[in-house]
């Protein structure tokens, strides 16, 4: 499996407070990598360095590498890397104004598409993508806003694939959905390993176990441990990780 | 629930399956030894004794397989907590056939009680045999009670030691069949004695086997497996 995206030593600051330290990871090509840790633990800080929305925060800074297909991502246009690298953040934040026909189309119109045909066609194939088609098709012109919470997600989800990305970030996409929002996203998510490399952030360890081929384990902003999810929920390496998930954590 | 709280209930789960799996134990060990008495026709023997250790270990064998399942549902264990439910699964299996070989035995033996003999019977190594599968049985059921894999590093090696002596006592049973000084049916009796020996120690392999994956959650590497055949 080829790597899609890795750091090398990264470290991240929020002024002077480092947040990660000195991390390194690979995530593989078209494979979907969980993220675990107790709160604080850095494991948000590291995906919002990943496509550059870290900097964004006042004072927040980097050092280390974070490459793209082997080229540093500081190097390039930081709009060119958020299209490249999407995100889902935690409470699904569809724009409140818009409908579900302009919310998955909007990343596209940003980017200059105004042929209708084209947009048409992103909107239907990233809506099937993100297996909400079928709930929408017959009215797309309504509020994205009136969609229930699993819907909503999906509707960020399709957003975020309507550009096309190569990877996708999610933030504990699943943390505000009952149940059955949550299956049908980590359906998705099981679907989406297909076409896209996704790096997921979650505090749900059966989540990691369901969704995940690799999963790492972060602590005190360092990365403890990365394996297969399977190998790491069964024979974990390192004595902290077997604390955390096992829950004999302190 | 809060994660204390679960976290409490899944160990006093595993507490209380500890708990039935070194009674299940005893009981499988305790089967074997009374079967053995009865082969050798030590102090008073009682089969009855075997039948009942045999029903008490299938019936405790159930409440654990049950309890191992709940534990799963309820908790989602990983790590070692999964590891000891998924080996403790496993090993009511080996537990279950060792007792059920035991009533085999036993079985077996009342059936050549009934036979009379002409001569007194020469197969020491069948002694031995039994012996030799008691200490594994033990060694194996001492290591899982005290979760610790030193124990059964060499229990291959001491299987391969029971495995010669099947052999040996099976040749010599056919040996003295053909020379008219073992009477055919009792030989037979002989001869399924010494296999349903000869797999208990197997499965006192698999469990020794079971542990070492429970302590270190790597799997042994095992040439052939006896499982298929019971």
């Amino acid at each position: 499996m080829p790597t899609k995206l890795e750091t090398v030593q990264l470290s991240a600051f929020y002024a002077k407070k480092e947040a990660i330290h000195e991390v390194s990871l690979a995530f593989p090509e078209k494979t979907v990598t969980a993220i675990i840790g107790p709160s604080g633990c850095g494991k948000s800080t590291l995906i919002r360095c990943l496509n550059r929305m870290h900097e964004v925060t006042p004072k927040a800074t980097t050092t280390g590498e974070i490459r793209l297909d082997g080229e540093e991502i500081h190097a390039l246009d930081p709009v060119s890397v958020r299209r490249r690298i999407g995100m889902v953040f935690q409470k699904a934040n569809p724009f409140p104004t818009m409908s579900v026909y302009q919310n998955v189309s909007a990343g596209l119109r940003l980017n200059g598409v105004r042929h209708r045909k084209e947009l048409d066609a992103a909107v239907v194939r990233s809506l099937k993508q993100a297996a909400l088609w079928d709930e929408v098709k017959d009215n797309l012109d309504g509020p994205g806003i009136r969609l229930s919470g699993g819907q909503q997600q999906r509707l960020c989800i399709a957003r975020a694939l309507a550009v096309e990305p190569e990877v996708i970030l999610m933030d504990e996409p699943c943390s505000a959905l009952d149940p059955i929002a949550t299956a049908k996203i980590e359906d998705l998510i099981f679907d989406l390993r297909q076409n896209y490399t996704v790096v997921i952030v979650t505090h749900n360890m059966q989540q990691a176990a369901r969704v995940a081929e690799f999963t790492a384990f972060m602590y005190l902003g360092k990365l403890i441990e990365i394996d297969r999810t399977q190998k790491l929920f069964e024979n974990p390496a390192e004595k902290l990780t077997e604390g955390y998930i096992t829950g004999r954590f302190g | 629930m809060s994660p204390a709280t679960e976290r409490k209930a899944l160990s006093e789960g595993l507490d209380k399956l500890r708990e039935n799996m070194t009674t299940l134990a005893e009981l499988a060990s305790l089967a074997i030894r009374k079967a053995t008495e009865v082969l050798e026709g030590e102090g008073a023997p009682d089969a009855t004794a075997v039948f009942t250790l045999d029903q008490e270990i299938f019936a405790l064998r159930e409440e654990t397989v049950k309890s191992c399942v709940d534990l799963i549902a309820l908790h989602a264990p990983v790590a070692r907590d999964l590891r000891r439910i998924t080996t403790s699964l496993e090993i009511t299996t080996d537990l279950d056939r060792i007792g059920r070989y035991s009533r085999d035995i036993v079985e077996a033996a009342t059936r050549l009680q009934a036979v009379p003999r002409n001569t007194p019977l020469k197969l020491p190594k069948l002694h031995r045999m039994s012996e030799l599968t008691i200490q594994m049985v033990d060694t194996a059921i001492r290591a899982f009670v005290d979760s610790n894999a030193e124990p059964v590093r060499n229990i291959i090696q001491a299987d391969d030691a029971v495995d010669s002596l099947h052999d040996q006592v099976f040749l010599d049973v056919v040996d003295q069949m053909a020379d008219r000084t073992m009477e055919s049916q009792v030989g037979a009796q002989y001869i399924l004695i010494n296999r349903y020996m000869e797999r208990i120690a197997d499965h006192a392999v698999n469990i020794g086997q079971h542990v070492t994956y429970m302590v270190t959650g790597r799997r042994p590497w095992r040439p052939s497996s006896p499982k298929s055949e019971s």
